[in-house]
């Protein structure tokens, strides 16, 4: 019967301790709780701006980034052609102490 | 249409925001989470960096995410691979937008 000899608690752990020395290697014996687990998680960060697509940006800051450049607003040409449109109907906004406000005040007063 | 989900939906604004939020402080949150579970530390600067964690804004935590559908703005029922609600990645598909999916049938 042959008989391998098992090295003493003490010998193993000095063993652990030099492998850990030579191979920069955490010597952690008692199982200790370090938290490296968290600094070895990938940053989420840019994962999840990548969730909605890109926007496009507003014609205003547009125009502020380029004001060497003549743009036209469209959608704000449009609605100048409406307003006008409307005012020649006589639908446009009306002048200071008429609006609506304004008569249900002064019908209050009499 | 599907580049103003922001503009459309005040809650994928929210979400978008929300996200911001957590990379603008995904760094430091990190840091202190470590120093927390770091068993080696004294134990008073752990506690201070579990309060500090604490002291964050709802929004600096990763969990407030919501994926919301880049189409519909839902948040029920979205698949991740397609950034799609159920609805939307049926009709994207219906229509040949959606490469490699396909009506199954047998």
């Amino acid at each position: 019967m042959s008989f391998t000899p098992v090295p003493s608690k003490d010998r193993l752990l000095k063993l652990a301790q030099l492998t850990a020395n030579i191979f920069h290697r955490a010597y952690n014996p008692t199982g200790q709780r370090v938290g490296g687990k968290i600094l070895r998680k990938q940053l989420i960060g840019p994962a999840i701006i990548k969730w909605y697509p890109r926007q496009l940006i507003p014609f205003r800051r547009l125009r502020l980034a380029l004001p060497e450049v003549e743009l036209v607003d469209a959608r704000e040409k449009q609605r100048l052609l409406d307003a006008a449109q409307k005012r020649k109907r006589g639908k446009g906004p009306p002048k200071k102490g008429q609006g609506k406000r304004a008569k249900i005040a002064a019908r209050r007063k009499k | 249409m599907s580049t103003d989900v922001i503009r459309r939906f005040a809650r994928c604004r929210r979400d978008l925001f929300v996200r911001q939020q957590v990379i603008r402080k995904e760094v430091t949150r990190q840091a202190l989470r470590y120093i927390t579970r770091n068993e080696t530390l004294p134990t008073r600067i752990r506690q201070q960096a579990q309060l500090a964690i604490n002291a964050y804004s709802r929004h600096a935590r990763p969990a407030s995410i919501m994926n919301r559908c880049t189409e519909a703005g839902r948040s029920r029922g979205v698949f991740r691979e397609h950034r799609l609600c159920r609805f939307q990645f049926r009709m994207k598909a219906l229509n040949g937008e959606l490469p490699g999916v396909k009506k199954a049938v047998w």
